[in-house]
């Protein structure tokens, strides 16, 4: 026996959490960046390898870093994703020459080319054990036998056959990086080296004549932990100040969750969204005109308190008070003015200042059968006395929303003694047999 | 001669600083250079605006400022009506005034779902611009104050409008100090509505309570009126803070097609709160045991917290 083995118990989303941020952190290489089953990395490095000076070098500052954390890593650079895969889990890996697949797969056993146990265990049945066996025989018996899966997999090891990998992010539209040689820790170098390298994306910008929507702050901390911090803006952004102002705002909010500990080694600023910019020529005195300056207030509103906080308001045709008017994030509204103005057909009958979240289910009193106003009525345990009233006016339910179930609402103006000026409605017919209900919908000033 | 002109710039210059802590503007500097006035406040943005009822405006003084925190307030959340209907029948003069739109309208929770949201549709009849009409409902109050200052000082919006039930106590005098620097600073008008709410030490110069009234009818091409109909609304105001010594109180009635206050015929300007005249005797039965303590002697000067 041994005493001094130490039983861990399998924790399969522990294990998938750690291999996810060990994929955040693979994003300083590429942004393309794939998860492979549940002990594997997939990354595109097409076009990303002079920077880290090479490829041999690359695969190095890779499993150098990975080695640091206390992982066991194998890595492989090839011309496939599967020769890749193959090269790890069957070979030493490393860098594999253009055009040595052949070479390098012919002495691996079939398991290599990831097609399931009963294939292997059938292709082994025949001596088909090594991968260039496979190679050697005529294809059309193959395919005849095991489907076209096996030749399938050959030809993506092979690079004869195209293989994508899917990568777990998005690709940013636009994006930027600073490598620090020395890990920064305060808000504030946070937010002044952001807009710097805000800076550098203005002439992307420029040059594709757009504006960034939505702004993706990405820090990677020394320890290999990456934090990512998204903020929007309500109308296109070139300015690295306005930038960097967004996440000021931003990071505030998350101030607790951002835990800087020995510092940030890396920051990235990417670009989600993206709009066409429209030019405008500032004011000699430097005053903003008015759009500007609330557009400002939106965003650093939105960045501090959340997007659903601040909303603004569009207007929809349709005859039922609630459905008229639809309330939306005031970072997403509509730049265009006419969208959020009452259409005039809205504004001819009368309606109240405010409209309460849901009709108040209420008690009236002696109401003039059929269609008359309550000459009392019971809301929230409160009696009141009708003095005044004016209605009815009748809103019959949209038919193509609306079940047949659905009735017909009688609107009425009441004012009580007091002077309190309310809006309430009937639903339904006084019947025989039947009593509508009566609802407290809003108030008047 | 130079010490002459020394000693005429420096009594101007202490007249100025005088003016501006009576929160007045100096008319001199501001109407003769325009561009004297401190760099963020817009050149457009008005002063001060009048209810246009001269008996009201010679009450107030020189008019609403529209460099502070204006408070409304309401004896009850059933007053909610009326107390948001003279809020944005101010907001509505504001936007005249000052010819900018955007309005911002911070509630609580409490609030907005006691009393509803504001309806777009029924604001555009009130008279009000809803082109950049925001509403916002912060989770706290920290945030809702943390709003407010923001929304003032960033100089976008015509008014904000601060929706608050009864006097929490995380918004006190220093807060509402706060906040009434940073409209000062602005030069944007900040308007407190405060739901069921006691009288309290603020910063506001003005404390309005309000109180519906039954609505007038409305007109006939003849120049009569319909009889049993509602028309335009109708509030009593009670002016209970100013630099008048005494509060006043009055009616009003809102004309939202001309965006306008007027005097309804059936109010007169009195210079005694209706509610204490309605109820002249003791508001509580006297005490059977002993009696009350006696009550400090000398003018109020300030109410204490009601939080």
């Amino acid at each position: 026996m041994h005493p001094t083995i130490d039983v861990v118990e399998e924790d399969p989303l522990a294990d998938k959490a750690l291999l996810e941020a060990t994929a955040d952190w693979c994003d300083r290489y590429t942004p393309l960046v794939a998860i492979d089953g549940s002990d594997g990395l997939f990354l595109d490095i097409t076009g990303c390898t002079h920077l880290f000076g090479g490829e041999q070098a690359l695969l190095d500052d890779i499993l150098f870093r990975l080695l640091q954390m206390g992982f066991k890593v194998q890595g492989a650079i090839s011309a496939s994703p599967g020769l890749s895969w193959a090269a790890c889990r069957f070979r030493e890996g490393g860098v594999i020459a253009e055009g040595a697949a052949e070479e390098v797969l012919g002495s691996l056993p079939v398991a290599s080319l990831r097609i399931d146990d009963q294939t292997v265990a059938a292709l082994k049945k025949l001596g088909l054990k090594e991968v260039g066996d496979l190679l050697s025989v005529p294809r059309a018996p193959l395919a005849r036998r095991f489907g076209g899966h096996v030749l399938l997999r050959l030809d993506q090891a092979l690079e004869r056959e195209e293989e994508p990998i899917s990568p777990r992010r998005p690709v940013a539209y636009l994006s930027v990086e600073r490598r620090l040689p020395e890990a920064i820790q305060a808000e504030d170098d946070i937010l002044g080296l952001t807009a710097r390298i805000a800076a550098s994306l203005r002439p992307n910008l420029e040059a594709r004549g757009a504006g960034g929507r939505v702004f993706e702050l990405v820090l990677f901390r020394v320890d290999g932990r990456v934090f990512r911090v998204i903020a929007g803006a309500s109308r296109p952004l070139r300015d690295p100040q306005k930038i960097a102002n967004l996440f000021t705002e931003r990071l505030k909010a998350v101030h607790d969750e951002l835990d800087a500990g020995f510092g940030f080694e890396l920051l990235r600023l990417n670009v989600l969204h993206h709009d066409s910019f429209e030019e405008a020529q500032g004011d000699l005195v430097g005053v903003s005109r008015d759009g500007a300056q609330l557009a400002d207030l939106i965003d650093r509103v939105s960045a501090r308190l959340g997007k659903g906080v601040l909303r603004g308001f569009q207007f929809r045709e349709s005859h039922i008070p609630e459905r008229a008017v639809v309330a939306k994030p005031a970072i997403s509204l509509n730049s265009d003015v006419k969208d959020r103005r009452a259409p005039a057909a809205m504004t001819r009958v009368e309606r109240p200042l405010r409209l309460l979240p849901r009709p108040e289910l209420m008690e009236a009193f002696a109401a003039t059968v059929p269609d008359g106003p309550p000459s009392r009525f019971r809301w929230r345990r409160v009696l009141h006395d009708v003095a005044r009233a004016e209605g009815p006016e009748r809103i019959s339910p949209e038919w193509w929303l609306d079940d047949a179930a659905s009735e017909e609402r009688d609107y009425f103006r009441l004012e009580i003694a007091s002077g309190h000026r309310f809006w309430v409605y009937r639903k339904g017919h006084y019947q025989p047999n039947y009593q509508p209900t009566w609802y407290m919908h809003g108030m008047f000033a | 001669m130079a010490k002459y002109a020394a000693a005429q710039e420096r009594l101007f210059a202490l007249r100025e600083t005088i003016a501006k802590l009576e929160g007045r503007s100096p008319a001199l500097v501001v109407e003769g250079q325009p561009w004297a006035g401190k760099g963020s406040v817009s050149r457009t943005f008005p002063r001060r605006v009048f209810f246009g009822v001269p008996e009201v405006d010679a009450a107030l003084d020189e008019g609403i400022p529209l460099d502070g925190i204006t408070e409304i307030r309401t004896l009850s959340m059933r007053d909610a009506g009326a107390g948001s209907g003279f809020a944005l029948a101010l907001a509505a003069v504001i936007q005249k005034a000052a010819e900018a739109s955007a309005l911002l309208w911070i509630s609580d929770r409490v609030s907005s779902g006691e009393a509803g949201l504001p309806y777009p549709i029924g604001l555009t009849q009130y008279g009000l611009g809803v082109e950049d009409f925001l509403h916002a409902v912060p989770r706290k109050l920290d945030d809702a104050l943390w709003l407010a200052e923001a929304a003032a000082s960033s100089g976008a919006l015509a008014a904000t409008i601060l929706e608050i039930k009864g006097n929490p106590s995380s918004f006190g005098l220093s807060e509402s100090r706060r906040l009434n620097l940073r409209a000062k600073a602005a030069g944007r008008p900040i308007l407190l509505l405060r739901h069921a709410g006691e009288e309290e030490a603020s910063s506001a110069v003005f404390r309005f309570c309000v109180e519906p009234r039954p609505a007038s009818e409305r007109p006939l091409p003849d120049g009569s009126m319909l009889g049993g109909s509602i028309g335009s609304s109708v509030f009593r105001l009670t002016l209970e803070k100013s630099r008048n010594p005494a509060p006043i109180s009055f009616i009003l009635e809102w004309n939202s097609h001309d965006r306008q206050f007027s005097l309804t015929r059936q109010s007169e300007l009195s210079r005694l709160s209706g509610r204490a005249a309605a109820r002249s005797g003791a508001l509580f039965p006297a005490s059977g045991d002993r009696s009350d303590r006696a009550s400090a002697l000398g003018r109020l000067l300030a109410f204490g917290r009601a939080s």
